[in-house]
């Protein structure tokens, strides 16, 4: 069961890698993918991002989906370090990390129907503001989150710039 | 920097979306322009021109404000 969704897993990334790779080569160096994608990332975001802060705050780790694998650096908890091992671990938080970070790219940098000069501008202008409300955000935490509680920081922070852009931009975008 | 493009489309009596269609951009970028938000690229403001068939200076008129 899990060796099948590792492998529909694997193919997902490297359609996503060959697909980047067809854009740079074919299409005169154009970054962003397809209209119909932004769809595709908004059907798999939503459920993946309610489900992802579901098992966080609840902390679900089904038993089914302990697997040892593969790591490149190992810290154990009461163990030593080394490099290159086996880990037992639940994948479920990687697969929905994976999931969310992936359609969350697809509807970022997915073009709009009409991507002209100006949508173009409209999304840089978001793309930095999203950086800058996203580091603003990381250095008042920096300040006044500590120990453990700042571990929520991180996890919040490995997908809050594309998240920041989306609202941003889709919010430039209808107001047009 | 002042632009014309409204009264050239009022001279040719075509809407904003015609416009856009013509110009190969969205009716957001037209309105945009008209409204001074907006200062297209060299390329679109070339394109204008061509459409409303006048010299790319009769439409896109630099102010002094455009030197600080």
């Amino acid at each position: 069961m899990f060796i099948l969704l590792n492998v529909r897993f694997i193919c997902l990334i490297v359609l996503f890698v060959l697909h980047l790779i067809k854009i740079k080569l074919f299409m005169k160096l154009n970054y962003l993918f397809p209209n119909k994608y932004k769809k595709i990332g908004w059907l798999i975001l939503i459920p993946s991002a309610i489900i992802g802060l579901i098992t966080l705050i609840l902390e679900f780790e089904p038993n089914s989906l302990d697997f040892n694998v593969p790591a490149i650096f190992i810290d154990e908890l009461f163990g030593d370090k080394h490099f290159i091992g086996i880990v037992n671990n639940n994948v479920l938080n990687e697969i929905l990390g994976i999931l969310i970070i992936i359609s969350s790219l697809l509807v970022a940098f997915s073009k709009e129907k009409s991507e002209d000069e100006y949508i173009s501008k409209i999304r840089l202008e978001s793309l930095v503001w999203a950086v800058y409300l996203n580091y603003a955000i990381l250095l008042i935490s920096f300040l006044f989150i500590f120990d453990l509680s700042f571990l929520w920081v991180m996890i919040f922070n490995m997908f809050t710039i594309l998240l920041f852009f989306i609202i941003r931009f889709n919010w430039q975008i209808s107001k047009l | 920097m002042k632009n014309s493009i409204k009264v050239e489309r009022a001279k040719k009596n075509i809407t904003q979306a015609d416009l856009a269609k013509l110009a190969k951009v969205s009716r957001q970028t037209i309105n945009a322009m008209e409204l001074g938000k907006y200062v297209p690229s060299t390329v679109l403001a070339l394109r204008l021109a061509q459409i409303f068939k006048v010299e790319i200076s009769e439409i896109f008129i630099l102010e002094d404000s455009d030197w600080v």
